[in-house]
Parts: structure tokens; C-alpha cells; sequence
């Protein structure tokens, strides 16, 4: 039997754990209570009275009134939402809030987006009776930060940027403080935003219902005449935004609250660092080098030379002698045009992406030991997990937005294990911190597998029923040296047993991993390894489990996807079989390249050994982020043709023939997927600045220039050719997408799918591979003569190379690299803090600034590669990872001394 | 006001902290935070610092706003250094009618500052509070641990001169005197 309350009267069915608010608006609509505490992102608090509603026991009986927010329906209750009584108590409350109110309407910044004012205008209020008394009115406005302001005058005590500040974003910044009418807000102990331990991801803003918070693009402002959503182009989180738009200018940006991926938040980079797309350094105009100096030229003018200069090093030399790499910055559609360029109109696979430098890893390592090389579940089933292991990844910087709703769960209570050689963020909320020496992740894992073996809590079901291997690969664990693995990592093996039972103890583990388990030598095994603690733990195919890269750049999953390989084409087809050749020759109506193409690494070697002559980059500065930047330099310098296509003149611009200006993401639609596969919408926001194109739209055109007819740039057209293609796409529609997009595979009804390998994986068997720990050439080369380890690293301000979040106001907030080194090594070499240190590797030596930290522990160190002063990149080795050619960033061996 | 030592319990302090957070079950240790802050304000000059919550937060591994939002709600943590006697002079009805303008009045003169204020020697701070609950012996204050009832003014001098003479910081959590003065 289903229960049933009264709205007036009416009955209507409840649902279990309702409270009367979310009764009354799902029953009889949104607005018929007012609310001022009350928000779609937070729980119940009942600081406000305004939702009061009148609730009786029998029709006729007593009534009383009740908070509705936040008191839960009872079966058989009657409630009356409007009665006269309850009517004339809000329109008191109200009133009462108005006394201490600037009544500045007209010159407000939420001027008609005020939920105050539309409350006090819905409860009837013409006037405040009470005479002037004491008041907070003389509050001062604090303008110190970059981006959020405040102006208590206005505030009203609901306590949601407080909660905000805890219950979203878990930062802690905010709260209540005195009592009585000297209750106030604080930003940590009564200091300013700027002074605060604020990370800027504006949710307080974004949930303040009047201006008390809010920030300096005035995002609550009725100035913009347009809202049109679309997805963040920093991170693989893919938070959706709305953007706000006036006169062809974007204001501001929120969170829409009705975002699966984000639900109303998102970060200080995504929310706040969007003033780049029209910042006067952009790139506006195409140019050609002449005479060694860059000039203006028409479209026309660039194209002719690309193609010429195309057409001429192809006869000359043969098609392999050109190459191309593709960018994760852009839309899948723009890099499967461009992978479709490289293979069909050139004729050869040298097409790579910066998910080389990134996840290559991941996709290589799940795809041979699941047959999938993407994240197996998906954001959402944090809710449903028990356990969290994080390994080599600080998401509360890296991907702030899972970052904090990790937070959020294990201050719920749940299992936190972070591997990883820094203290980061999410250490503090962890039981387990397994603090290893770095390039010793495949050490740590190997004793966990030995010791879940060991102590007997091997899903013998599961390895039974969905694996294949585990016989060979548990001889090979048993055998291991556990002390000599405890030594090389440095990390306590108690610790390690103890953190390993506590993940195969779990009813549901989730594990989530970053670029500090790929960028290593080792990264393709270490991926493997994670995977088979998955397998062994029978942590798959269901909800709260699996094993989950954070992908780094918005569409890095995405250009992979798309076949910005050298190796696999469109949908991950292996370039080694002779049917799938013919499957795209047969597609794409043309000859299609046999040969696998080099990856970017290789790259520099093959121009190095005149083997490569030309190359066209989209969207990545390999000078800044490649590493050992000399040898990169040395091998772009020796190209007869370079082309750029890029937002600014970065360090690989400079260097570049030819330059092409392409379109931001807000300049622009199409569809990025992100980690969690989701393909999501794009929508173009405002015009191209200057005389920018769609990178897209460049590709079609040189297409057409070289004689391949191909239709404009338009993300549906695109989207139906991939759908032939690409097995997973078969079901995508442009129309179809939605606002929250689908997550791929995507059957052909278009139905789509939120949890990989449910009932048997995709290569069939779960396959075990054992892979054990070697020491990186790195270490075993130079360890000796440079006997200190650096790390790279990212902070939350700044995104990759630093190109377009240096051209926001996050450069305000964090300014430039520096050296975290632990207070023993910088006793040790007589450095202070803030003095310059020169750091030398093998390759060369930078100078950068000392912070000295606990973070790191004696002998390594960290340091982040935003800024091109510092050139980090210089130092960092041309090891890689031996499959996938993933550079080892994570582990540099250096000396360092005062400068 | 600068802090005479280094923020940091010392062990038998920190001893003592351990204990009061054991009284709560497993994850309600944050319960035990208002004793812990008396002691940090009887250890560390009579007032909270910034630094000094902050350093409570770290020993009691909660959030320091945490600490800072309970610390600002009660009048009897101190968020200004204060004097070595914290005097605290009831105004509430019963004190009032009985004299206490007249101590508070006195106490200023003597002291040579307003209410809120901390004598230029660091010995004194002067405050008014609200009902302490010793009606039956008002006027009072108190100072510390201690209630000091049935006051004139010539029984005021008296104590200062002796706080004066003892020069010794009092505290919350100082055991209280015995009751005859």
C-alpha cells in the first residue's frame, strides 16, 4: 500500500524520506512556497522559517507550523501551504529580514536575480513597519581577491555559502561566527577572501541568494541577454557550464544544477578562467614565416602554401614523411577530421596526440588485460563505493571536481588509500597513505597482490568464472622479495598489508588513477598491475567499483577514441590486421596507409634521422610540456615544413613556418567525451575572435585544397560519418545527445551504457599479467651522480603549459613555478625559502624558486611546468614508458645547489 | 600582545587534551573541543590566537573553522589578548541594584581604563558580563576560577592590590580558592 499526505485536502502518494518542501513541489509545483535557505545542491537546514507551511494531524484539527524544508512528511498529515496565518508569518519574516537590509535595489548587482527580492515581492511586503534600529548596513565590501567579492550588508545568515563551502567544495573556508544579532560570516578567522584558504571554485557565490557573495564577473547579473551551455574545456571531469552572453561577449559563467557530471559546481578554471578567448595576445590572423620574421596573410595565402609544401615533401620523400598530432584540447569530431586528413589525403598513420603524454598508458594496459582502455564505471558511483584507492593522481588540484566529491565521501565515513610520493590534499582524509619513493608504484602494487594472496581474500568466484591467468600469475606473486621491494619504494610493508586488506575487504573498492602511474617507465605494467588488483579482488562489473583514470585533458579519451593513433584507426581498430585496412578502405573509398606511423616521441628521432620532414600540430606546445625540451627544440628545428595551429604564440609557435589562429572551445560546437566516456555537446557560445576558424572548419579546408572533397565543419555531419565507423559511436545523434550527453558504447537504439564489463569482459577473459618492479634507466644511469629525485606536478590554478589560464586572473592567485623541497634537504644544502636553486639532471639545469615543504619527503622533490620561465622541461629525460612511449616525467634524477 | 612561547602543548598538557578527546566515543572527539580550548587559553596567555586554533585544529585533526566558529560563539574565549586578570564584573539585575556602576566605575578609575580595555602594565582587563548566577551575593565578579561576592569598593582595592602583588595570570581552569577571603 502506497502512503498517502494532503495538500489541501487533496491526497496525494509520498515517497520514502520526503520532506514536506520537495512533497508540496513535486505534487502541486516549484513555486508555491518560497524559500531563502533552501538550495538544489544542499541539504535541508531550516535557517529561514520562510517555507513554513501549516500541518495537522486531521483536516479540521489543530494546526501548526512547520519549516517544510527540512521536516519530513508524515503519512496521513494535512498540509496546508497558504493559509491566511501562514501567509502573513512569511510576509513577517520577511519583513523582518528587510530591517537589516539595504533596500538599494536599483543599484544592486542582482537586480531582478535576487531571491529576496522575488520572495519579498511574492510574500506582498509594501513596506517595513519596524523603525530603523541597529543594523549591519555599514558592512565593507571585500574587493581583495581576483575573482570572488563580498558585501555582508547584504547578507541575510541562510548559511548556504557555508554549506556550500562544506558540503560542495569541502574546503572549510566558510562559517557562522558570534552569536545572536552579532552572528556573521567569516572566510577562515576573520580575514579576507584573498587571505583565506578560499580555492576560488565559487560555489558560495553561486549559492548566496543575494549579492552578500558573489564575484567580479557579477555572474548573478541580469546583464546577459543569453545562456547557452556547453562543456569545460580544461580537465576530463566535463563539467557543463552555462555562459552567460551579451552583445557577442561572454559576462560570466555558472553551474547548472541539473549537470549529471557537476550538479551545479564546478572550479576556479572552469567557472572563473574563461577571460583568455579574447585576451589581445590571442593568435587573430594566419601567418608565414618570411625572412625569418612572422607576417599577416589571408587564409587563402596559408592554405595554398600548406598544400603545396604537402603536396611537393609527399612526392619528394613519400607520404611518411609527413606527420601530424592531433589535440586533445579539441572536439572528437575535429580529431577524427584530422586523423582522416593524416591516413586518407596524405596516406600515412603518422597521426598521434598529446594523450601520448598523458593516458597512452591506461588505454594500452585495460585494453590488454580488459580489452576496454577506459574507465570501467563512472563518477557517480562514488556514491555507491566503500573504498577509494587514488594512486599517483591529486585530483583536488587535477580534477577538482571529483576531487571534492571524494572529499565528500570519505568524510562520509568511507575507506581512503592514496599511493602517491606527495602529501596532497586528499592524504588528510585518508586512513592510508602509502608514501613510496617515485617510479616504485609497480613495487607497491606487487606487495599488495602478494599480500591480499596471502592473507586469503582473493575473489576465488569471480577469478574463477571471469579471468584467465591467475595460476601462472600467482606463482610469479608468491615468488616476489618482499623486502627488497619494501626497501626500493621505501614504503613500511605493514602499511602496504594493511592498506591492501583494507581494499580487498571492501564490499565495493573503486580504484582512480592519474599521470603519476602513466608517466613512467613502467607505466603500461603499472596499469596492468591496477587492473589486477581489480580482477583479484572481483572489483568489476558492478556499481562502485572498477578501475578509473582521471584523464587529464577534456578530450584526451576522446582523440584517442577517434584515432589519433598510429597504431589503431577511428574506434580503436588494429592497424596490424589486414581486414581492418580493408574495413577503411572500404569506409573512406580511398587507399588507406599500412605501415604504423610513429608516435610522437618517435617523431623527434625521425627528423632527427631525416626521416620525417614535415609536421602539423593542433593545440600543443611541445617545447613547454614535451620533455627534454633540447631535444625536441633540436628535432622541430630541423623540419623543412612546421605548422602551428594554436590559440597563442606559445613556445612551439615561435618555432613554427606556418601559423594558423584556431577558435576556443566558446568559439565553437561539437562534442568532447569525457573520462567517464560520456559524450557531451559543445555549443558555440559566441563568434570566432578575429579572423580565427573552428579547427574543424582549417582541416576541411586544407582537405579541399589538397583535392578530397569534404562537407563544412558541422559537428552532426561529422558525427553521422563517425557513427559508421567508429563500433562504439554506432547509436550517437547530434540531436539525440541531450543535455547530458551519453555515455559510450552507445547501442544503435541509442541507448547507453554507465558500467563497463558487467557480465564478461570485452576481450572476453579478464586476463592476469604479472609485471615486476624494475628500476627506471633513470635511476640506475644517474642515480648515483644526481641524487636527488624531482617529480613534476600541477597546482589547481593553472592548466598544462599555462597558455590560457596564465592569461586569466589565475595568475594573480599563483604567480609562478617553484621548487617543494622537504626542510631537511633545503637545511642540507644551505637553502632558505624563497631562494633561487639551481636544479641540474643530465640533460641541462634550470633555476627556480625554493618553497620548503613537508610535502615531499627527503630526496624528492616537485615542481609544476605552467609557467615558460622556468622551462621545467629542460631537465626532464626522453625515457618512456617501454609500450605505450609515455615520457617519464614523474622521475628525474637531479642535484641541486644554491644559487 | 606577542606569544611568550612556542604553540605547543606540552606533554603533559597534551596528555591531559588526549584524555578529554577520549571521553567521547570514536568520531565524536570533537565534542571534547570547548575543555580543549580552555586549556589552550590557560596555556598559551589568556587569549585564542589564530595560531593558536589553528594549532587546537591540528591536535584535534578537525577543520580550523571548526574552531573558530565554536571559539567566537562564547564570551569566555578571548579572541583579543587580555591582561593576566581577566576581571569580569556581573551588570545583570540583581548586581546592578546592589552597586555593580558603582565597582565598574571604581574599577575603571583605578585601573585608568574603560570597560574592554587592558591596563597599560598587561596586569588588568576590564569587562562587563552578564547574570553569573550568584544573585544572593551580588554585587560580584569574577576573576579566573574564582567569584569574588558581596563587593564594596573598599573590597575591590583590596583585590587588586593583591592580584597586583600575586602578578599572576588567572585562569578558567585554575583550581578554585577556598571559599573564605
Amino acid at each position: 500500500m502506497s502512503k498517502i499526505a494532503y495538500i489541501d485536502n487533496q491526497p496525494f502518494e509520498m515517497k520514502d524520506g520526503e520532506t514536506i518542501l520537495s512533497f508540496i513541489k513535486r505534487n502541486s509545483g516549484e513555486d508555491l512556497v518560497p524559500t531563502l535557505c533552501d538550495a538544489p545542491n544542499l541539504d535541508p537546514y531550516g535557517a529561514c522559517r520562510v517555507c513554513s507551511v501549516d500541518v495537522a494531524l486531521k483536516s479540521d484539527g489543530p494546526v501548526k507550523a512547520q519549516a517544510s524544508c527540512h521536516t519530513p512528511v508524515m503519512e496521513g498529515s494535512y498540509i496546508f501551504p497558504s493559509t491566511p496565518r501562514i501567509t502573513k508569518l512569511r510576509k513577517n519574516i520577511v519583513e523582518l529580514v528587510l530591517t537589516d537590509h539595504p533596500l538599494d535595489c536599483l543599484t544592486c548587482e542582482v537586480n531582478n536575480n535576487c531571491e529576496l527580492q522575488t520572495v519579498a515581492a511574492k510574500v506582498g511586503i509594501r513596506d517595513v513597519r519596524y523603525p530603523a534600529g541597529k543594523n549591519h548596513l555599514d558592512k565593507k565590501k571585500d574587493l581583495s581577491h581576483p575573482y570572488m567579492t563580498s558585501d555582508f550588508s547584504k547578507c541575510i545568515n541562510c548559511a548556504r555559502c557555508v554549506r556550500a563551502c562544506d558540503e560542495v567544495q569541502g574546503q572549510f573556508v566558510l562559517s557562522m561566527a558570534g552569536r545572536g544579532f552579532d552572528s556573521h560570516i567569516i572566510k577562515g578567522m576573520n580575514t579576507t577572501f584573498n587571505e583565506s584558504d578560499c580555492v576560488s571554485c565559487g560555489a558560495c557565490a553561486q549559492a548566496c541568494p543575494t549579492s552578500a557573495i558573489s564575484d567580479v564577473f557579477e555572474s548573478k547579473s541580469v546583464v546577459p541577454q543569453e545562456k547557452v551551455r556547453t562543456v569545460c574545456t580544461y580537465c576530463g571531469v566535463g563539467c557543463n557550464l552555462d555562459v552567460a552572453v551579451a552583445d557577442n561577449k561572454v559576462k560570466s559563467i555558472q553551474a547548472p544544477f541539473d549537470a549529471d557530471v557537476n550538479e551545479g559546481h564546478t572550479c576556479l578554471k572552469g567557472r572563473y578562467a574563461f577571460s583568455f578567448y579574447d585576451h589581445p595576445d590571442r593568435l587573430r590572423e594566419p601567418m608565414i614565416k618570411k625572412n625569418g620574421k612572422f607576417e599577416e596573410v589571408s587564409w587563402d595565402e596559408a592554405y595554398d602554401f600548406i598544400a603545396s609544401r604537402f603536396t611537393e615533401i609527399k612526392k619528394t620523400y613519400g607520404p611518411d614523411y609527413i606527420a601530424g598530432i592531433s589535440s586533445a584540447r579539441c572536439t572528437n569530431e575535429e580529431n577524427y577530421l584530422m586523423q582522416k586528413f593524416m591516413r586518407v589525403v596524405i596516406g600515412t598513420n603518422n597521426i598521434d596526440s598529446c594523450a601520448r603524454v598523458c593516458h597512452s598508458p591506461t588505454a594500452i594496459g585495460m585494453q590488454r588485460t580488459f580489452g576496454t582502455g577506459a574507465a570501467t564505471n563512472s563518477i557517480i558511483d562514488l556514491q555507491y563505493t566503500d573504498c577509494m584507492m587514488v594512486i599517483g593522481a591529486n585530483p583536488t588540484a587535477s580534477h577538482p571536481v571529483t576531487g571534492a566529491k571524494m572529499k565528500q565521501v570519505a568524510m562520509k565515513g568511507k575507506t581512503l588509500i592514496i599511493i602517491d610520493p606527495r602529501k596532497t590534499e586528499l592524504t588528510k582524509y585518508a586512513q592510508f597513505h602509502l608514501q613510496l619513493r617515485p617510479g616504485t608504484n609497480a613495487a607497491v602494487l606487487n606487495m599488495m597482490l602478494y599480500y591480499i594472496i596471502k592473507e586469503g581474500l582473493e575473489d576465488k568466484a569471480f577469478i574463477e568464472s571471469r579471468t584467465e591467468g591467475y595460476e601462472e600469475f600467482k606463482k610469479e606473486i608468491l615468488a616476489l622479495n618482499i623486502p627488497e621491494l619494501e626497501k626500493v619504494s621505501g614504503v613500511d610493508r605493514n602499511l602496504v598489508r594493511d592498506a591492501a586488506v583494507a581494499y580487498a575487504s571492501a564490499k565495493n573498492a573503486m580504484s582512480f588513477h592519474g599521470l603519476g602511474v602513466t608517466e613512467h617507465s613502467q607505466g603500461t605494467f603499472t596499469v596492468m598491475l591496477i587492473a589486477d588488483l581489480a580482477m583479484i579482488t572481483g572489483n568489476i562489473g558492478r556499481r562502485g567499483v572498477g578501475v578509473n583514470p582521471l584523464r587529464g585533458q577534456n578530450n584526451v579519451q576522446g582523440a584517442a577514441d577517434m584515432g589519433c593513433q598510429p597504431y589503431q584507426g577511428a574506434g580503436y581498430l588494429d592497424l596490424k590486421d589486414p581486414e581492418v585496412i580493408s574495413k577503411y578502405e572500404l569506409f573512406y573509398k580511398s587507399p588507406f596507409p599500412k605501415e604504423i606511423g610513429y608516435k610522437i616521441p618517435e617523431m623527434y628521432d625521425a627528423s632527427l634521422n631525416d626521416r620525417l620532414k614535415a609536421v602539423w600540430i593542433i593545440g600543443e606546445d611541445l617545447v613547454q610540456t614535451d620533455p627534454n625540451t633540447h631535444h625536441v627544440k633540436k628535432a622541430l628545428e630541423k623540419l623543412d615544413l612546421l605548422i602551428v595551429q594554436e590559440l597563442f604564440m606559445s613556445e612551439t609557435a615561435k618555432m613554427a613556418h606556418v601559423i594558423l589562429p584556431g577558435a576556443s572551445f566558446l568559439e565553437k560546437s561539437g562534442t568532447f567525451t569525457n573520462g567517464e566516456r560520456r559524450i557531451q555537446r559543445v555549443n558555440k557560445v559566441v563568434d570566432p575572435v578575429g579572423n580565427t576558424k573552428a579547427d574543424g572548419q582549417i582541416i576541411v579546408d586544407l582537405m579541399n585544397k589538397m583535392g578530397y572533397p569534404e562537407p563544412d565543419y558541422d559537428p552532426a555531419v561529422q558525427l553521422k560519418e563517425i557513427s559508421g565507423i567508429v563500433p562504439f559511436f554506432k547509436g550517437v545523434k547530434w540531436e539525440e545527445l541531450g543535455i547530458n550527453g551519453k555515455q559510450w558504447p552507445v547501442l544503435e537504439d541509442g541507448s547507453d551504457t554507465e558500467i563497463l564489463h558487467l557480465d564478461t569482459f570485452k576481450r572476453g577473459k579478464g586476463k592476469f599479467i604479472h609485471n615486476a618492479f624494475k628500476e627506471t634507466a633513470e635511476i640506475v644511469d644517474h642515480g648515483k651522480e644526481f641524487p636527488y629525485i624531482i617529480t613534476t606536478v600541477r597546482e589547481l590554478e593553472h592548466y598544462n603549459s599555462g597558455v590560457m589560464t596564465r592569461r586569466t586572473r589565475n595568475s594573480r592567485i599563483l604567480k609562478e613555478d617553484v621548487l617543494l623541497i622537504n626542510p631537511e634537504d633545503a637545511r642540507k644544502n644551505s637553502i632558505g625559502d624563497g631562494e633561487l636553486v639551481t636544479v641540474e639532471s643530465a640533460r641541462g639545469e634550470i633555476v627556480i624558486k625554493a618553497k620548503i615543504s613537508d610535502e615531499m619527503k627527503s630526496g624528492v622533490m616537485s615542481t609544476t611546468f605552467h609557467f615558460p620561465e622556468i622551462m621545467m622541461n629542460v631537465i626532464t629525460s626522453s625515457i618512456s614508458d617501454s609500450e605505450a612511449k609515455c615520457p617519464e616525467y614523474k622521475v628525474v634524477a637531479c642535484r641541486i645547489r644554491k644559487k | 600582545m606577542a606569544l611568550t612561547k612556542e604553540i605547543r602543548f606540552n606533554d603533559e598538557t597534551m596528555a591531559l587534551v588526549q584524555r578529554m578527546m577520549k571521553r567521547y566515543p570514536e568520531g565524536k572527539h570533537k565534542s571534547a573541543l570547548i575543555p580543549i580550548l580552555h586549556i589552550a587559553q590557560a596555556e598559551f596567555d589568556g587569549w585564542l590566537s589564530p595560531e593558536v586554533m589553528d594549532y587546537v585544529a591540528s591536535v584535534m585533526k578537525i577543520q580550523p573553522i571548526e574552531v573558530y566558529e565554536v571559539a567566537s560563539f562564547y564570551s569566555m574565549f578571548n579572541l583579543k589578548p587580555v591582561g593576566k586578570c581577566l576581571i569580569e564584573v556581573c551588570r545583570t539585575s540583581s548586581c546592578w541594584l546592589l552597586g555593580a556602576e558603582d565597582v565598574i566605575r571604581h574599577l575603571e578609575k583605578k585601573l585608568n581604563i574603560k570597560v574592554g580595555e587592558t591596563s597599560a602594565d598587561g596586569m588588568f582587563t576590564l569587562k562587563t558580563v552578564e547574570c553569573l548566577g550568584s544573585c544572593g551575593t551580588a554585587p560580584m565578579m569574577q576573576v579566573g576560577a574564582d567569584y569574588y561576592e558581596n563587593l564594596n569598593l573598599e573590597k575591590v582595592d583590596q583585590l587588586v592590590s593583591r592580584f597586583k602583588a600575586e602578578g599572576k595570570r588567572k585562569s578558567y581552569t585554575d583550581q578554585p580558592e577556598p571559599r573564605s577571603l
